[in-house]
């Protein structure tokens, strides 16, 4: 699931994308694309942080 | 970062793809457009001019549709007028070293035929393998190719990412991170003026641009704190 803000900024880069020209939109959906990808990493990241914070090889030492 | 584009076509008005792609070149002085038929329709070329322009850019790129498994004529005549020896290789190091060379070309059949198995047989690698060489020769890295496969079966929102992909590789320095493309769409964000866009349009890329900002800083804090765990 898209983290809130991301998924808002998502949404309103569509409704610009709705107005413009074929340049504009090119880079708009550029810009979806990476804010997506940012989400993603994000996601993965913190998913592998509570990972090893969960794991029972760190809880002893 | 300066980029210098050479592009080989016989009948450039005629091809749909070439027009979009130059639809496409930055508007700045950091690209170069030298289309060597409209440079040369006699097919004398100028060598000083052209060795005077390689020695100006710090990035080459050859654009061209794929003859035959390579460029039309008369690219290879430009390759073998201008990069002489002396100029381009032999003795010390010549004057391309150092810099980048690339490849845009395109290409009528479906991407999956190039490959062992396929209708092409061989790669796009392997085909493209005697600009590999003159590039290793004359001491330039070798960019990965942007190859755009049957242009015209292409949809709005493919040509869309071509688009994007044929700015960044004009512009954006040899770095396929996502962090590379963000700050390259960042500064694009930045310079981008339209009569489209309306105060609301200008606050929403605003927006997007302190966002993608915010979520890379995040991005690298979260990187240091899994790294400093291992």
């Amino acid at each position: 699931m898209l983290e809130e803000r991301n998924e808002w900024m998502v949404k309103e880069l569509e409704q610009l994308f709705e107005q413009v020209g074929f340049d504009e939109k090119a880079l708009i959906k550029a810009a979806q694309t990476v804010i997506l990808e940012q989400d993603k990493r994000i996601w993965q990241m913190e998913g592998e942080l509570d990972g090893t914070l969960w794991s029972p090889k760190n809880w002893y030492d | 970062m300066k980029t210098l584009l050479i592009i080989s076509h016989p009948s450039i008005l005629e091809s749909s793809s070439q027009q979009f792609l130059l639809s496409a070149v930055p508007q700045t002085e950091q690209v170069t457009v030298n289309h060597l038929e409209a440079a040369y329709p006699d097919g004398k070329i100028d060598v000083e001019r052209e060795q005077q322009l390689l020695k100006d850019n710090d990035r080459v790129i050859f654009q061209f549709p794929f003859y035959w498994y390579s460029s039309p004529a008369f690219l290879k005549q430009w390759q073998d007028e201008v990069l002489t020896e002396g100029f381009a290789h032999g003795g010390a190091q010549g004057e391309l070293a150092g810099k980048e060379f690339g490849l845009i070309f395109m290409l009528g059949v479906h991407e999956r035929e190039y490959q062992a198995g396929g209708r092409e047989l061989y790669t796009i690698s392997e085909l493209t393998k005697p600009f590999q060489a003159m590039a290793h020769k004359t001491g330039m890295v070798y960019l990965k190719p942007l190859t755009v496969f049957q242009f015209a079966y292409m949809t709005d929102e493919e040509k869309m990412d071509l688009f994007i992909e044929y700015q960044r590789m004009l512009t954006n320095k040899n770095d396929d991170s996502l962090a590379s493309k963000e700050k390259w769409i960042v500064n694009q964000l930045r310079l981008l003026k339209s009569a489209d866009i309306d105060e609301a349009g200008e606050n929403i890329i605003n927006h997007a641009v302190e966002l993608i900002e915010e979520n890379r800083m995040n991005i690298n804090e979260l990187t240091k704190v899994i790294e400093e765990m291992y």
